[in-house]
């Protein structure tokens, strides 16, 4: 029983082979040496004529058995020999995942423009438009037209930063250091020029930027935003411009926010108030942060005057609306309690990135 | 407005804690700025006895006393001890009750009392005067206490001296509550309280001391300047410290006690409102035994120096009292004129009672630069109805306070009658305005209490007839009532609604949000949002080296706060240099940062400018420090220009091209690092390298790179798509090319080249690298490489194809460009 003999030795010869095998190519190696043309099993496939035919069925049997041994044996080394080495890599490419990511940076938007946007977003989603205006403007626009009397305090040179008028076309003569060109102290210019430009309804913001004259501190810049809004419809009450506002303070500082509303006076809003929220350190306690009020003071509004709806030609007794101010900075500031407003406008990066 | 608690006490029933009408203030819109316990900077202050007074040993006019203080001094048996004061005072003996601030004690003024050596003499007190107490302006010697004074006892509790100031913010439409009285019927009206006040009247008005119309007449040149002007005269006052009474009230409204007559005169004001003037009557010229007052417009270039001794240079818009026409007494409503001025010697007095224009007052007092109690009255309105009962009121205390004899009558010139106007207030367009079911009655009883006159109507629904009390200007029309109404209702219990909207919609344009796009590109794209002052230095410009050309003329502040901020910028990029050099100051190297803002361009015949929106850019550094794992290049030139090109895709703004910036038009730009950006033919803005002398001005050692683009330009440009291209299902061969041309050939030209020899087979073009080598590529030339795709959208290209299109594009190359092939 010779070949039998081969066959039996073949196989032990392989696995003893596999057994030491470190690499692909070894494992080829072993299966060229015995499947391959010229392989030891092979061979003895060939010699298979040569056998008894009454050997040769057990004989047959026995050479396949053998072969598909050997086949499976290095299939089954292949796989190993691939986790092994799967292993290896993983192993070898473990990381200390504590090491900073690879990061691509991308940059921040400016705390002012995003609180705008937000503003925007919130009264785009009540169905407002956003408007726009000079930042240059005329004292009427500014003023007249926003009912404030023509010797009105607000309008003096401390209070406004007036520009060289370069076309005065011999109007009276101002008060020095005053012109009839100025630069908006207040966004409330621009509901002026959607009345004139618009029919009712009108709901509308326009958020912007506006100067006065106060020196740049801590608290203060002489270049600051608004988000001016404006609402004329039939019907419109007192009422609404508390839900309307209501819905913005809780918006913009969260749900658990309270309002409050204190009568105030401005030119081209009557009734007038300020509107408080409740402070979100001490949640109406008092701290140091609201002054011991519990209140923060967040904007002006108040139901248009009539005289303003006259003065664009709207009918008061058909239409009523009304207007609220909001100073971006200070919603900025009490979000953030931020020490110094001139960091607004350093365009430091360290604080820029924050935001 | 301040507001002594104990004066509003004797007007209107007040609660008894303070806070409590403070809360009521708020809720009606009267602001409080600040609570002021009067006395509490006072403390450590007692009343006292002389137990002790021997001449100083080492000075002849200071005595060194022994003060009773009772128990506020003990010795460690807890038995009362004299304490040693050294006194200078020269009007107290022993025996004498007096006020002594000992060491640890407070004044007014933050004078604190220490213990200390007078002439070689310990004091451990001071004994005090009753101006250093602040009560008045009394300073001639010690306090003398009633004889019956206990010792020890703390002087302002004992004196009753305590009282709360609220100190209110009055809006600029409520002149009436600027005095007490109108403070009274405010907290009237606030509270549904009565309000009792109590005026002095005169006691004996005699024709046996002069008649005023005998003495005094008044002209008013022009009514429109001033309303009215009463004239009183009183006589023979005897100038001297105020009551302390009134001294205490004139303090408490926050002015300085002076003498009794101008105390007289200030303490009025706060009571009703009214400024008054006193001249002493001696001083004013007299024609015909007669003083006469003509109200008339300054002229230019007339000169007054005012109570404060400023000499002011007046305008024709201003106006003045003179006598008899000539040289000012008074500034009109602002101040009075120094030649005229009460003094120790003032014998008479002429009071002037009156109203001026408003306008006038206020463009007066902003011209000079000039405030007073007066002014601030006058430019919100004082109520000319009243001018004649507050001089009344002045003339009983001028009586009982000043020792005067009060001359028969008053010249009286009211040219302009005021007349309150009658307003209709219909009760359900409160209700409808308000969105709050206020009552008709409450409606009218505190109008009422406002010192409205209110006639009813029929039932709830009618309209009422209501005429407003002349001292609220305010109150013209019906809204003015709701107004009123609604304050004094409560803002805060009207129910929150929304608007029941119907017919409108809103949200954001397609500018807008292509403007915003704009922003998150180039946030994505690495630039950090700033925001940078729209002033300028007038400098600016040519500190960048950037021409004035097509930027108009500046807009120019006419009071600017500093001088490098007087005017609005005419570019963005100076802003942004600043920011930068800021940054590199602060020790920030990376800088990267955009803003989208205004520039002015203004014209020499328009009032107001162009405002033209701009997006600029500045960067500088790296993209970011070294990392463990990656290490980042400085910036340069085709990191701003990349992202101006993500922009512009982003944009879909197509047909984009980066012409070579003329160094003659763009002075701010180093030459062969800057590009104007067009697209579509149309200049949007340019990209380049700040040039380095422009740097230097602006304080700048590292390059800096930039980009402005107009805002305009892109949004008219911008696309919302672009037709859709099928993705390529068919592979494509790809081949290199090396070219080594000239130095003069730029990229684009070569691409062009390339692009329109390679048929309809070429899909693409890619640069991958550029070479210079003197000796391998040449002088003066360059090699480019670039990776060539040739696809057919309807089969697979054969190799034969392939190879017949490269080679029809390489011959053509090469005589396009001048060219070879680097092989």
């Amino acid at each position: 029983m010779a070949m039998s003999d081969d066959l039996n030795a073949i196989q032990e010869q392989v696995q003893k082979a596999l057994a030491d095998a470190h690499s692909l190519d070894d494992l080829e190696k072993i299966r060229v040496a015995a499947l391959g043309k010229k392989g030891s099993l092979t061979a003895i496939m060939h010699m298979m004529g040569k056998v008894p035919p009454e050997e040769r069925p057990a004989m047959g049997q026995l050479a396949n058995t053998v072969r598909a041994n050997v086949d499976s044996a290095i299939k089954k080394a292949k796989v190993e020999l691939a986790k092994k080495a799967m292993d290896a890599r993983i192993s070898a490419e473990a990381a200390d995942i504590t090491l900073p990511g690879r990061r691509l940076t991308p940059g921040t938007e400016h705390l002012i423009n995003s609180i705008r946007e937000e503003i925007e977003d919130i009264f785009a989603g009540m169905g407002y438009t956003v408007e726009d205006g000079p930042y240059v403007e005329t004292t009427y626009y500014n003023f007249t037209a926003l009912n404030a009397p023509e010797d009105h305090p607000s309008r003096s040179a401390k209070d406004t930063f007036y520009v060289v008028d370069n076309a005065p076309e011999g109007k009276e003569s101002h008060v020095l250091g005053e012109s009839d060109v100025l630069l908006r102290t207040q966004t409330s210019g621009v509901q002026v020029h959607v009345m004139e430009e618009k029919k009712p309804p009108i709901y509308m913001i326009c958020p912007g930027t506006v100067f006065r004259p106060d020196t740049a501190d801590a608290n203060h810049l002489p270049q600051f935003t608004q988000v001016e809004g404006l609402v004329v419809d039939e019907g419109i009450t007192f009422g609404d411009l508390k839900g309307t506002l209501d819905y913005f303070c809780r918006e913009i500082f969260g749900k658990d926010r309270a309002t409050r509303y204190r009568p105030h006076f401005f030119p081209f809003t009557e009734p007038s108030c300020e509107v408080d929220v409740s402070c979100g350190v001490c949640h109406g306690k008092g701290c140091r942060f609201c002054k011991n009020t519990g209140w923060l003071e967040i904007l002006g509004c108040g139901m248009v005057d009539p005289n303003v709806f006259k003065y664009v030609g709207i009918d008061p007794e058909k239409y009523s609306g009304f207007a609220f101010g909001i100073g971006v900075e200070r919603v900025a500031a009490l979000r953030y309690d931020l020490p110094d407003l001139r960091m607004l406008m350093t365009g430091d990066m360290r604080f820029l990135k924050q935001f | 407005m301040r507001v002594s608690y104990e004066w509003l006490k004797s007007m209107v029933d007040v609660p008894e804690d303070p806070q409590d009408l403070v809360r009521e203030f708020v809720r009606t819109g009267t602001e409080v700025e600040a609570v002021e316990r009067v006395g509490a900077d006072i403390t450590n202050v007692v009343t006292s006895q002389v137990v002790e007074k021997v001449p100083h040993p080492d000075s002849d006019h200071m005595f060194v006393c022994k003060m009773d203080v009772g128990m506020r001094n003990v010795d460690e048996n807890g038995n009362p001890v004299p304490v040693q004061v050294v006194c200078g005072a020269q009007n107290f003996e022993k025996g004498d009750k007096t006020v002594t601030a000992l060491v640890g004690a407070t004044l007014p003024g933050d004078v604190k009392i220490k213990k200390g050596k007078l002439r070689g003499v310990e004091s451990y007190g001071m004994n005090c005067s009753s101006r250093e107490l602040g009560m008045d302006s009394d300073h001639s010697g010690i306090m003398i206490l009633p004889a019956d004074t206990p010792v020890g006892l703390d002087f302002i509790e004992w004196k009753g001296m305590s009282d709360t100031v609220i100190d209110c913010e009055i809006t600029p439409n409520r002149p009436d509550c600027l005095s007490m009285c109108g403070m009274a019927v405010e907290v009237s009206a606030m509270l549904d309280e009565d309000t009792h006040m109590d005026l002095p009247s005169i006691q004996n008005e005699s024709a046996d001391f002069g008649r005023t119309a005998d003495l005094v007449d008044v002209k008013i040149d022009d009514p429109e300047l001033c309303g009215r002007y009463t004239a009183r005269v009183v006589r023979n006052v005897k100038i001297g410290p105020s009551p302390e009474w009134l001294a205490r009230r004139v303090i408490a409204a926050g002015a300085r006690p002076i003498n009794n007559v101008v105390d007289v005169t200030n303490y009025v004001m706060f009571l009703t409102g009214q400024p008054l003037h006193a001249f002493d009557l001696g001083k004013l010229a007299e024609r015909d035994g007669k003083r006469h007052i003509v109200v008339r417009a300054a002229k230019d270039g007339e000169r007054l120096t005012t109570l404060d001794e400023q000499e002011r240079e007046l305008t024709s818009d201003m106006v003045v009292i003179t006598d008899d026409g000539n040289a000012p007494v008074a500034l009109a409503g602002v101040m009075g004129g120094l030649n005229s001025d009460i003094d120790e010697d003032t014998v008479d007095v002429l009071l002037e009672s009156a109203v001026f224009d408003s306008g006038h007052v206020s463009r007066a007092s902003r011209n000079l630069d000039l405030m007073s109690e007066a002014s601030i009255r006058f430019e919100r309105q004082v109520d000319g109805e009243k001018c004649a009962l507050v001089s009344d009121i002045a003339a009983a205390l001028f009586e009982q306070c000043c020792g005067a004899q009060v001359c028969e009558g008053m010249v009286d010139e009211y040219p302009a009658p005021v007349a309150a106007p009658q307003i209709e207030l219909r009760p359900d367009r409160v209700r409808t305005l308000c969105g709050a079911p206020i009552e008709t009655g409450f409606m009218a009883r505190r109008l009422e209490r406002l010192g409205c006159t209110v006639m009813r109507g029929a039932d709830e629904h009618s309209a009422m007839q209501v005429v407003a009390p002349t001292n609220r200007p305010d109150l013209t029309r019906e809204i003015d009532l709701v107004e009123e109404v609604l304050r004094l209702w409560g803002e805060g219990d009207v129910e929150p609604t929304l608007p029941a909207a119907r017919n409108h919609a809103g949200g954001l344009t397609v500018e807008q949000q292509r403007l915003r796009k704009i922003g998150r590109v180039l946030r994505s794209s690495g630039l950090s949002e700033t925001s940078t002052y729209n002033f300028a230095d007038p400098r600016d410009l040519e500190m960048l080296g950037m021409s004035e050309e097509g930027r108009g003329v500046p807009v120019k502040i006419m009071r600017p706060l500093v001088a490098d901020q007087s005017e609005m910028r005419r570019d963005m990029i100076p802003g942004l240099l600043r920011s930068v050099a800021y940054n590199l100051d602060h020790g920030v190297s990376n800088v990267h940062l955009y803003e989208i803002g205004r520039v002015f361009f203004g014209s020499e015949h328009k009032s107001q400018p162009e405002e033209p929106s701009f997006v600029a850019g500045v960067m500088c550094g790296a993209w970011n420090d070294d990392q463990w794992n990656r290490k980042y290049p400085n910036l340069d030139f085709f990191d701003a220009k990349g992202i101006v090109e993500n922009l512009l895709e982003a944009l879909r703004i197509t047909k984009v091209r980066f012409k070579v910036a003329d160094p003659g038009k763009y002075g701010w730009l180093q030459p062969g690092r800057a590009a104007e950006v067009i697209a579509q033919g149309e200049l949007l803005g340019w990209v380049g390298n700040i040039h380095p002398m422009s740097l230097k001005n602006f304080d700048i050692d590292v390059p800096v790179i930039a980009f402005e683009l107009s805002v305009k330009a892109l949004l008219r440009l911008a696309k919302r798509e672009l037709p859709y291209e099928d993705v390529p299902t068919l592979p494509g061969v790809s081949i290199d090319l090396a070219l080594v041309v000239g130095e003069d050939m730029s990229f684009e030209q070569v691409t062009q080249r390339i692009k329109s020899a390679g048929g309809k087979l070429l899909s693409d073009v890619q640069l991958f690298d550029v070479y210079r080598d003197p000796v391998r590529v040449g002088k003066g030339k360059k090699s480019m490489a670039f990776s060539l795709t040739y696809r057919a959208a309807d089969h697979t290209l054969t190799s034969e194809e392939v190879d017949k299109a490269h080679n029809k594009l390489v011959t053509k190359v090469m005589k396009s460009t001048g060219g070879e092939v680097r092989s």
